[in-house]
């Protein structure tokens, strides 16, 4: 993906927010790739994925009004659509599934990496990255940000005390950033 | 607050990626907007964080591309809200865990609403078939009574007939087909009956061809050699007794076929006559 923008980002964000097609088109062909790895880093599942797409472009469009440049970039506003939609749509298919309905305290201690981690994605984007980071620090990232746990429910889940997933999202997260430059 | 310290507490990132609290995006932004240095530091997690997605891209299927620009360009039917909202729009993703008996409770409240839903189809089923059977049960129960009116009518008819045969103030004329030259139906029989009070004539067809469309019988009293109209014929009468006209007089009943509606004077053939 180039980064050979014809359009500066306010720009793009004033079409847009005139619902002008070219500029939806200009946004799918610029920023979906990107979204799309997002979304399959999350769903673990090719054709899941492209469902969330769809979800998350019309996302985009009705909501681009609510779109506050001066908060963050609009690829972060994207990206967070993107990983809301895509953890939500997970939410429903394993609310759905029967195998998985049962209460929190019953996985706590079922819970392993490689049911968090999934095969296959593993190699692309975040978690790529997050493969550097220390095991204890990998579940954490694994369940807050690809899972979407609250702290407090992670602290439940982790049998942990709260403070010290908090301390240790942190120091994964400025790991992180490390690891991104 | 130490301003370094608190970029280099994870706050950006966290902030950035959607894992910050509530509280903590409030003190965040309110950071942003008061240290330039907290603004640039997300600025650069911002830029570093879209220029790996960037780099890690992955392709989606091609035909989702046409897929969401014909669902954009034909335009998703909700209001658009104006009012501007935080960029980072993180609701606390919803756990969809209930209590443990909570779940049981709308477990089996889906049960039973799939339950109530199956029987207002069937339930709705039945009905409508019902009250189709209702309706023709209806229609038929109409027709008979019809039926039963006519028979009624068709009775009474017969029953005076037989009174008019029996009375004896009843005279009865014969008219056949035998008594009439060249007569096209010399088979053909009809009786009139006439009241010796009353001076009314009734008509009784014994048997007279169907007559071709646009044709009807005609009945003439011969008065001193004079046809009167006596009446026309209704042939779906059958062979009931039919009341023709009042004839004060006559010495001859005739029948003769003419245009529909009847003539003045007769002009089609005689079919029948007899004499009074």
């Amino acid at each position: 993906m180039g980064t050979t923008l014809t359009y500066t980002e306010q720009e793009l964000v004033s079409l847009l927010r005139n619902r002008d097609n070219k500029a939806y088109a200009y946004l799918y062909d610029n920023y979906a790739s990107a979204l799309y790895s997002i979304i399959l880093q999350v769903v673990n599942d090719t054709e899941l994925a492209s469902d969330v797409m769809q979800e998350v472009f019309v996302n985009i469009w009705r909501r681009i009004e609510q779109y506050d440049p001066a908060k963050g970039r609009l690829f972060t506003w994207m990206m967070n659509i993107a990983r809301n939609a895509s953890i939500d749509t997970l939410r429903s298919r394993s609310y759905q599934n029967s195998r998985k309905n049962q209460s929190i305290q019953d996985n706590v201690d079922t819970l392993q990496v490689n049911d968090v981690i999934q095969p296959g994605v593993d190699t692309i984007g975040l978690r790529k990255v997050l493969e550097k980071l220390k095991e204890e620090q990998r579940i954490l990232i694994e369940l807050a940000y690809f899972k979407g746990y609250t702290h407090e429910e992670i602290a439940e889940l982790q049998k942990m005390p709260l403070g010290t997933v908090k301390t240790r999202i942190r120091n994964a997260l400025i790991q992180l950033r490390g690891l991104l430059k | 607050m130490n301003i370094q310290e608190y970029i280099s507490s994870g706050i950006v990132e966290s902030y950035v990626l959607g894992l910050a609290d509530e509280a903590e995006r409030a003190e965040f932004e309110q950071m942003c907007s008061q240290y330039a240095e907290v603004r640039a530091a997300r600025d650069t997690f911002e830029l570093s964080l879209e220029q790996h997605a960037m780099a890690a891209a992955v392709a989606p299927p091609a035909h989702i591309r046409e897929t969401v620009l014909q669902q954009l360009a034909a335009g998703p039917s909700v209001p658009v809200s104006k009012t501007a909202a935080p960029v980072v729009q993180m609701r606390p993703v919803k756990r969809g865990v209930l209590p443990g008996a909570m779940r049981y409770v709308a477990a089996a409240s889906i049960v039973l609403l799939m339950g109530s839903m199956g029987l207002n189809v069937y339930y709705f089923n039945q009905y409508r078939s019902f009250s189709q059977r209702y309706d023709q049960l209806v229609a038929e129960q109409t027709q008979l009574a019809k039926n039963n009116g006519i028979m009624q009518t068709r009775l009474d008819n017969y029953e005076q007939t037989m009174q008019a045969l029996n009375s004896p103030y009843m005279a009865q004329i014969k008219m056949e087909g035998k008594a009439v030259e060249a007569s096209p139906s010399p088979d053909s029989k009809a009786t009139v009956l006439w009241d010796t009070r009353t001076k009314d004539v009734y008509l009784m067809v014994n048997s007279l061809p169907e007559p071709q469309a646009g044709m009807q019988y005609q009945l003439w009293a011969i008065v001193d050699n004079q046809p009167v109209d006596a009446g026309m014929l209704n042939m779906e009468k059958g062979h009931m007794m039919v009341k023709m006209k009042n004839i004060p007089r006559a010495q001859l009943f005739a029948i003769t076929l003419e245009q529909e509606g009847g003539s003045p004077t007769p002009k089609g053939k005689m079919y029948v006559m007899g004499k009074v």
